[in-house]
């Protein structure tokens, strides 16, 4: 169903608007979101004019973190571009409006993080947002002398939504570790990560498809849960959150950790022998290469909070009254060769 | 024959089966039906579906209209000379193939003709029913078939893995299924299939959504199930397992087994190629879900991937970018990058149709072997040849030209002698244009040998026997009045590379 010509017409107009209030002042004004509204869903299975490197090895990062430049102007990558000190280490896939960013960027100073993000007007959003947040942190620096960077506890208020730029305070890291680019992930996240670069993934509030017919869509899946287990380094998280109960039960059973075999969680930890039985489709399955984590072992784990709290989705769903049904799956070190 | 064009043979494969005692053959497909041959003398063995009389006439004319609205157009007038024998087909196999009591083929072509290694399979897909059919080679090398699978996306390449007991098939939806040569007669093993896992309520609930028009279509849908259920289509009800998944369209599939350095055992390899230039190689199955690398390096879609069977450290790969890569498949190293391009054409727009790697004895002394690549462009009249380095570079001979567009390329080793299919419905070098005068006699295949001599590797066509005889035979005739719309349909399912370039964006961008 195609939206009426009325209403892209009106999009068409805030889109030309959003050119203005970006270049405002001295780039440290966050941007607004009501100019960057863009329709909830892309099809991820349609070509789009993205740019994407040819291999992990010729992604420009040096743009994205500038502060993490390599200062050897010789440590050149394939693409011509300079290296950084440190490779990228956290994917936010879909990451929307770049809460969760902005929410783990002081948890994980020295932790560089990337947010991808399908829809253009959505990235430009967070690229602004991060650019201000970036220049707001430079000047309170350059203002104050005495910098402070423990505020961990401030720190999570400049998370939230908040428009006015009143009372900003120093965050650990200045927001230079975090970055944002437009990509779809379910084609082409080998093109910018090397095999087992990353420690985290998250993907918060998925679009649901809802659509049996659309499920090829759906950003998890047990084809896509090999590429991310490519992606992510053995021992490393990759964290969802929904707020749809039955995507919920979908993103358990693709991993193969059915919502009915829950109680047999400890068994699995153990060791990595298979267990006696094996449930039909699990034979060699996606399954011995991730593990839930247990709910206990989340409890102390901070990113979990900040995926519900921080995220726009979160926020929204609060607001809602609805639910969040958090799954944290391990990935393990590859099984054996069949002998 | 003289007069009518006939249909090129789209896909040719060789069948080995000296080493059982029997004679080597040759299938190949042209329009809807697969012709077997005797190796050596060209002699036409069988015709596959049997049916040659009744449907010669219907398949040619309907070939048009089929290949647009499927199956489910309303047939044409049709003589039930057939059906007894359909019958017969499909109460053997394991589909849903009660409601098909439709006396004709389903199909306009063949796309893709696999045989098994021990010469007694031929695996054979059809186009507009997306029916993997597997097809029992008879001593006489006449072809029956022994099951029908219809697949929930169109195959766009498939081969046979673990001792021709699974069949591999990539699809244009991205996925990669494994199914039993030989379907089990017990259909209670049907593997659950995620995708199409049940839902029989909206997933959706008034806590999830919450625009008003969202919230409507919601109690739409609810009013909707409550009237008339859950109207899901059901998965493949035949044995089958999705191992890996691209989000992109499938171009090409590999499988490999390669001698692991740590171990005695063999390990097996799936590598799959899509549409937005990746290359993917995964274990085999039932581990296809780790995946050991990627080979990234093409800029345009890869369309074809050549593990030669002599080095199968290596892969060729070819697609739309203009560029051969050889690979070390197993590190995702580039080892050489190789034009491709005409410098003397404009057209920079090539596509490889296909990468072909054979192994040629020479007739005077079996020992000496040439192994030689072999690559097509699409809608091209030459046969790219290059010999493979020991360290995995190219180097390029002298091409093969050819009367009209390459097809296929099957090798008969053994033989010392390739075998080119050739397009003699349409003009050499040109995809769309027909023919407006067919020679008395068309060519439909050429064979080459390898020139024994010095320094760079020569070929030289093979005129007499075989080729000759395969020619002289025919296939069915593509009738005359055939409209405009139908050549162009017979066009695009011939060549279809061209769709896989990146034109379109979304309309979001």
């Amino acid at each position: 169903m195609p939206a009426p010509p009325a209403k892209r017409q009106k999009r068409d107009n805030k889109d030309s608007q959003s050119q203005t209030p970006s270049e405002a002042g001295d780039g440290t004004k966050l941007p607004q979101k009501r100019y960057f509204r863009q329709r909830a869903h892309a099809n991820p299975l349609s070509d789009h004019k993205l740019s994407y490197p040819l291999t992990p090895a010729h992604m420009d990062w040096a743009s994205l973190f500038p502060e993490y430049v390599d200062p050897d102007p010789s440590k050149i990558n394939l693409g011509g571009t300079r290296k950084l000190l440190k490779n990228v280490e956290v994917a936010d896939i879909g990451c929307g409006f770049g809460g969760l960013l902005v929410g783990l960027a002081p948890l994980m100073p020295d932790t560089l993080m990337v947010g991808m993000e399908i829809r253009h007007l959505v990235i430009e959003y967070v690229r602004q947002r991060i650019d201000a947040l970036r220049a707001q942190q430079q000047q309170l620096k350059s203002s104050t002398s005495s910098p402070h960077p423990n505020n961990e506890t401030e720190s999570s208020n400049t998370s939230a939504e908040s428009p006015s730029n009143t009372a900003i305070s120093p965050v650990a890291g200045g927001y230079q570790n975090i970055s944002s680019l437009r990509s779809n992930t379910m084609k082409f996240l080998p093109n910018f990560f090397a095999k087992h670069q990353l420690s985290k993934i998250f993907i918060c509030f998925p679009d649901p498809h809802f659509k049996v017919r659309k499920h090829k869509a759906r950003i998890i899946s047990e084809t896509l849960n090999a590429e991310y287990a490519y992606v992510l380094r053995p021992g490393g998280l990759l964290y969802t959150i929904t707020d749809v109960e039955g995507y919920h039960n979908w993103i358990l059973e693709h991993f193969h950790d059915v919502p009915a075999k829950d109680g047999d969680n400890a068994s699995k930890e153990g060791d990595n022998a298979k267990p006696a039985e094996v449930d039909v489709g699990s034979e060699g399955g996606i399954k011995d290469v991730w593990e839930r984590v247990p709910d206990e072992e989340l409890q102390h784990d901070p990113c979990i909070q900040c995926m519900k709290d921080s995220t726009e989705e979160g926020q929204k769903v609060t607001r809602n009254n609805g639910m969040k049904f958090v799954a944290v799956f391990r990935r393990k070190a590859d099984p054996e060769w069949p002998a | 024959m003289a007069g009518n064009l006939q249909h090129p043979f789209q896909c040719v494969q060789f069948i080995e089966r000296q080493s059982s005692g029997l004679q080597d053959l040759l299938v190949a497909s042209a329009g809807s039906r697969v012709y077997s041959y005797a190796v050596g003398n060209g002699q036409r063995l069988a015709v596959w579906p049997q049916n040659v009389e009744s449907v010669n006439n219907e398949s040619t004319g309907s070939t048009g209209p089929e290949s647009s609205s499927d199956s489910q157009a309303p047939p044409e007038k049709k003589r039930k000379v057939s059906s007894e024998n359909e019958q017969n087909e499909h109460s053997k196999s394991a589909t849903e193939s009660s409601d098909k009591s439709q006396p004709s083929v389903t199909w306009s072509t063949v796309p893709l003709l696999v045989p098994s290694s021990d010469g007694r399979h031929l695996v054979a897909l059809t186009g507009e029913d997306k029916t993997i059919r597997v097809l029992k080679v008879a001593e006489d090398g006449t072809l029956e078939q022994i099951s029908a699978r219809s697949m929930p996306k169109r195959p766009s390449s498939i081969v046979l893995a673990g001792d021709d007991s699974t069949i591999l098939s990539a699809d244009k939806f991205g996925d990669v299924y494994s199914l039993p040569l030989i379907p089990s007669d017990n259909p209670a093993r049907i593997q659950r299939n995620l995708r199409q896992a049940k839902v029989s309520a909206p997933v959706a609930s008034n806590l999830t959504v919450h625009t008003k028009r969202n919230l409507a279509s919601l109690e739409q849908q609810k009013k909707y199930l409550e009237q008339n259920g859950s109207q899901e289509k059901p998965g493949p009800d035949f044995e089958h397992q999705l191992l890996l998944g691209h989000v992109s369209l499938l171009t090409d599939l590999a499988f490999v087994s390669l001698q692991s350095e740590s171990s005695n055992n063999k390990r097996s390899y799936v590598l799959t190629a899509d549409k937005d230039e990746h290359i993917r190689v995964s274990r085999g199955p039932p581990q296809s879900h780790v995946i050991e690398n990627y080979c990234l390096g093409h800029n345009s879609f890869v369309s074809s991937l050549c593990i030669p069977q002599w080095a199968p450290e290596f892969l060729v790969s070819g697609g739309g970018d203009g560029y051969l890569i050889v690979w070390k498949w197993l590190e995702g190293r580039i080892i050489e990058r190789v034009s491709i391009l005409d410098e003397t054409s404009e057209n920079k727009e090539v596509a490889v149709r296909g990468i072909w790697a054979a192994s040629l004895s020479e007739s005077a002394d079996p020992s000496k072997v040439s192994n030689v690549i072999l690559v097509a462009i699409d809608g091209s009249s030459k046969l790219l040849s290059y010999a493979l380095e020991a360290d995995g570079t190219l180097k390029s001979h002298s091409p093969i030209q050819v009367s009209g567009n390459v097809l296929s390329v099957s090798s008969m080793d053994r033989n010392g002698m390739i075998l080119v299919s050739i397009d003699s419905v349409r003009e050499a070098g040109s995809t769309q244009t027909w023919r407006t005068n067919p020679a008395s006699a068309q060519t439909l295949v050429e064979a080459f040998g390898v020139k024994p001599e010095t320094g760079g590797l020569q070929w030289e066509p093979i005129t007499e026997g075989m080729a000759s005889s395969i020619n002289a035979q025919g296939t069915s005739s593509v009738p005359a009045t055939i409209s405009e719309k139908q050549k162009q349909e017979m066009n695009e399912s011939l060549y279809n590379l061209g769709n896989l370039r990146k034109r379109g964006f979304g309309d979001d961008d």
